[in-house]
């Protein structure tokens, strides 16, 4: 018994694990189902209520490719040649003359454009610094730099678009860089193509706009505050949640901390019930002027803003823009801010010509040096001038990335932008005010979107399939291998389940030929099997003991199953690599299954055969 | 359980027989091949695809006049699964979703009381589908010389390129058949997109499998019976992994059948050619890979040749 404590172990810990990873999966599929089967009043309630639960379970559960799922994904690539296009001055009808050549080779050539528009340049003798930059400046300095400014172009577009998406408010959504010039986008449950095109092309819109007095702030805070604890009695769909991290200043605790007001004390509960907006946003002496929202109040909070009666209560040149970016505060909690600002802007972004993120080597902090065009210098000492010691913020598509002071009238466009929290926070506002001024051209080169009924269907008949498979193979092998087919049979199972949470731990995603690579595991997971058994057989028959029989069975067979496994292993790989999206989905549940079943195959079935030999001492029937 | 006892068929006795059958079935494949040409699917050539599901069955002609009438006189046109679902393939790409837009338009037009809903749409730029093709031919590529580096370490040099030369033609054999069979069987979609390549990598990886079984067999026996030749070792170690190779080989069968009828449409190609793959896998590690080992042997008379 010894001798297997250790292998028993490590299965059943690892059954717990493949278990412990699935159960989001389950839950989400269970509250789903749970909220179709509500009336849409009841579900509403039930989903307030449940918020956190649903949001969990949504975010451990597998990960669904689009092709089961339904969405859209979108591919897209900088156009670098209207990058280097736009970039340019002093744009004349040879400049125009060059850029049409260089755009016809561009068609067929896979070079850079950047070393493609050198090249012409250089064939018919101009400099280019006719067009760019300072006329100094050598053809090296010129090329470095667009292809400098190309490659910054991507990281601009992603933010962007990374921006754009996240106020859009897809679940889930994926952007990520391929390459140097790529942007993956993945929207699932999105299908309406016009709005995803207007979310991820055209110009973003850069704006300046005044923070509102903290004062004035507070006071429309109180009234939205008011109006909301007189309406909470009769409105049972404002479920509100409480945050106390924020309350007491010196120790943030849990639920039965009282908080102080000037009302006196009270309980959460309490104060949630007679201050309904403050206990979601929250102004802090810490942040005077703004509100800090949590992560998991934004959705309610939004809601709240979008009421007609609330709205009537907010002035009309003002309104509330969220923070672009969470910040980590109290015990490790995310919030939003929320600011309070005038409604039209002081300054829009074409005016920002030059953005640099660096630290101030006096005071060694990160910092943001912001230039602008003459007539944008001018309004800006104006705008400053007349508004020193206020804020403004520096808004790109309705989020706001910062909202430094003013600390003095700025003329001659040169300013300096203080107070991020480290260098990338900087390095994040010098894209956002670029972007502004210098858009990042983007084509679709790919548009793939699957409908949700193409979707569900897919999901079915892959489960039908998957279900029918099993059965099939279990049925056999209990047949064919009796007692011997019937442990394979267990070891399937075992397979299966590992396979699964494996894909729910590491967060892979399953897609319809993902599910035709967990149908082909199981075929493959049966070979390990038939050729130990084959073999037991075989040693049986030449007059081994069972014990022995199964040990030379295993020993002999492990040769053929490593070698044959291995390569199609490799291939999975191989083809990994080289796939994208659905393919790349099926190449990910082969490997994973390879693996798996031969652990199942091998260590489990094992295991079983010994404790049933060693216990009974008689042969296990292999048919 | 049993169903083959002891066996002792003479394979490689028979083997010309085979050579012939499978230099048939790949001529013909072949030639179909170069009359049809190669149906790539949009992974490949880019351009504009859309799925739709109508309400009740169509005809196809129909479909093919309104795209005529609305300026796609290149557009494929197939059904999808079952005669209400059609799929729509034109090589113009445009910009946004002009295409999509406009064959949605034509079809509206020309089934005014048939209503439909689109289940898939997708655009591929050109270079896409240049960059997937090179990717898709790199790939093959990758595996077959890894394949072939691992097992010229595990095996003597003959026997691998036995096995890799199986691999050949397990490729040149589904291709062929899957040549020969795109379009004859309705609703079966043959097309080369992603999805077959994959479905061709794994039968690479299946056949290999199944080579590899026997050759380790072999490769045994010769340790134990060092004076037997090699055609009467090679009968003996198939004899002997026989019962394997069928039940294995029988449940990869069974399992991709069971998609290739239940697993709808997306993976329907990839079943196919994936049964068509463990149908020659299994075949060619005994008429191909030994065989040809077999044959150099035989024609420079040398003793035998080990295989580890």
């Amino acid at each position: 018994m010894k001798k297997y404590t250790g292998k028993i172990i490590i299965i059943v810990a690892a059954l717990f694990l493949a278990l412990y990873f699935l159960w989001p999966t389950y839950k989400d599929y269970d509250l789903h189902h749970t909220i179709a089967g509500l009336s849409s009043d009841d579900s509403l309630q039930f989903v307030e209520k449940h918020e956190s639960d649903i949001r969990e379970a949504r975010a451990k559960r597998i990960k669904l490719g689009l092709d089961l799922q339904g969405g859209m994904r979108v591919v897209l690539e900088v156009n670098v040649l209207k990058l280097v296009e736009d970039l340019a001055k002093n744009k004349d009808d040879q400049f125009q003359q060059i850029m049409k050549e260089v755009r016809e080779e561009v068609r067929h050539s896979e070079e850079s454009p950047v070393l493609l528009l050198r090249r012409k340049f250089e064939s018919r003798g101009i400099r280019m610094s006719r067009y760019y930059r300072n006329l100094r400046d050598t053809n090296d300095d010129i090329y470095k730099f667009l292809d400098d400014e190309s490659t910054k172009a991507i990281d601009r577009g992603m933010e962007i678009v990374r921006n754009r998406v996240d106020q859009y408010g897809v679940s889930e959504p994926s952007i990520q860089k391929l390459g140097g010039s790529r942007i993956i986008v993945e929207l699932p449950g999105v299908t309406r193509e016009a709005e995803v095109r207007s979310l991820l092309q055209g110009t973003a819109l850069l704006e300046f706009k005044l923070l509102k007095e903290p004062d004035v702030t507070y006071r429309i805070a109180e009234s939205i505050d008011k109006l909301l604890a007189a309406s909470a009695g009769t409105d049972s769909t404002l479920a509100l949640g409480v945050d106390s991290t924020l309350r007491s200043d010196s120790t943030a605790r849990a639920d039965t901390t009282k908080i102080s007001t000037p009302e006196g004390e009270m309980s959460q509960e309490e104060f949630a019930h007679k201050h309904p907006f403050f206990s979601l946003a929250i102004f802090s002496q810490q942040f005077p002027g703004e509100a800090l929202v949590a992560d998991e109040n934004k959705e309610k909070v939004r809601r709240i803003l979008e009421r007609d009666d609330v709205r009537r209560v907010i002035p009309n040149d003002m309104e509330f823009l969220w923070s672009a970016k969470t910040r980590l505060l109290g015990e490790g909690k995310r919030y939003f801010t929320l600011y309070p600002v005038k409604v039209n802007a002081e300054l829009t972004g074409g005016v920002v010509t030059n953005a640099r993120a660096q630290i101030d080597p006096m005071y060694n902090q990160p910092v943001v040096t912001m230039e602008m065009n003459t007539e944008g210098s001018r309004e800006w000492a104006r705008i400053t001038g007349a508004n020193i010691k206020k804020r403004i913020a520096i808004v790109l598509d309705n989020a706001v990335f910062s909202a430094p002071e003013v600390r003095n009238k700025i003329t001659g466009g040169h300013s300096q932008i203080e107070g991020m929290s480290s260098l990338d926070e900087a390095r994040l506002l010098e894209i956002v005010l670029k972007a502004g001024a210098l858009p990042a051209p983007v084509d679709i080169i790919e548009q793939r979107s699957v409908g949700p009924s193409l979707g569900e269907d897919s999901i079915r008949s892959g489960i039908t399939s998957s279900l029918v498979a099993i059965g099939i193979t279990i049925l056999f092998m209990g047949f064919y291998y009796r007692t011997g087919g019937m442990v394979a049979d267990l070891a399937l199972m075992f397979t299966v389940l590992f396979l699964l949470g494996v894909l729910a731990a590491f967060q892979g995603t399953l897609t319809m030929p993902g599910i035709a690579g967990i149908i082909l595991t199981l075929g493959v997971s049966v070979d390990a099997n038939v050729l130990i058994y084959e073999r037991i057989r075989e040693e049986t028959a030449g007059g081994k003991t069972p014990r022995a029989a199964i040990d030379a069975g295993y020993s002999k067979a492990f040769t053929a199953i490593f070698d044959s496994n291995l390569t199609t292993l490799l291939t999975g790989i191989i083809l990994y690599q080289f796939g994208t999206g659905p393919v790349q989905g099926f190449a990910l549940t082969l490997m994973i299954g390879i693996v798996v079943s031969l652990f199942s195959a091998i260590v489990i079935t094992r295991v079983v055969f010994d404790i049933m030999v060693d216990r009974t001492g008689l042969a296990v029937n292999f048919g | 359980m049993r169903i083959f006892g002891k066996t002792n068929i003479d394979f490689m006795g028979k083997r010309y027989i085979w050579y012939a059958v499978s230099g048939t079935v790949i001529g013909l494949g072949m030639l179909s091949l170069l009359l049809k040409g190669v149906n790539y699917g949009i992974d490949f050539l880019g351009g504009t695809e859309i799925v739709v599901q109508f309400r009740s069955d169509v005809d196809i002609g129909e479909v093919r006049s309104a795209m005529d009438k609305t300026g796609f006189t290149k557009a494929e046109i197939k059904t999808f699964g079952s005669d209400r679902n059609i799929l729509i393939r034109t090589p113009e790409q445009g910009e946004g979703s002009i295409i999509a837009d406009r064959i949605r338009g034509g079809l509206s037009a020309e089934f005014p009381t048939n209503p439909f809903i689109v289940q898939k749409e997708d655009k591929i730029g050109p270079k896409i589908g240049a960059e997937l093709r090179r990717d898709a031919i790199y790939a093959v590529l990758a595996s077959l010389v890894a394949i072939l580096l691992y097992l010229g370490f595990r095996f003597k040099f003959l026997w691998a390129a036995g096995a890799v030369a199986a691999l050949f033609h397990d490729v040149l054999l589904t291709l062929g058949l899957v040549s020969i069979f795109d379009g004859v069987i309705p609703h079966l979609n043959l097309e080369f997109n992603q999805t077959m390549v994959a479905a061709f990598l794994t039968l690479v990886g299946l056949s290999n499998n199944d080579t590899v079984v026997i050759f380790d067999r072999i490769r045994e026996n010769q340790k134990l019976f060092r004076s037997m030749d090699l055609v009467s070792l090679i009968n003996k170690s198939v004899n002997e992994t026989l019962s394997r190779t069928i039940i294995t080989s029988g449940t990869v069968f069974v399992v991709l059948a069971v998609l290739l009828f239940f697993g709808g449409e997306v993976t329907r190609g990839f079943a196919f050619a994936s049964l068509v793959g463990i149908c020659t896998g299994t075949y060619s590690s005994i008429y191909i890979a030994s065989a040809l080992v077999v044959e150099v042997v035989v024609r420079t008379k040398s003793k035998g040749k080990l295989i580890d």
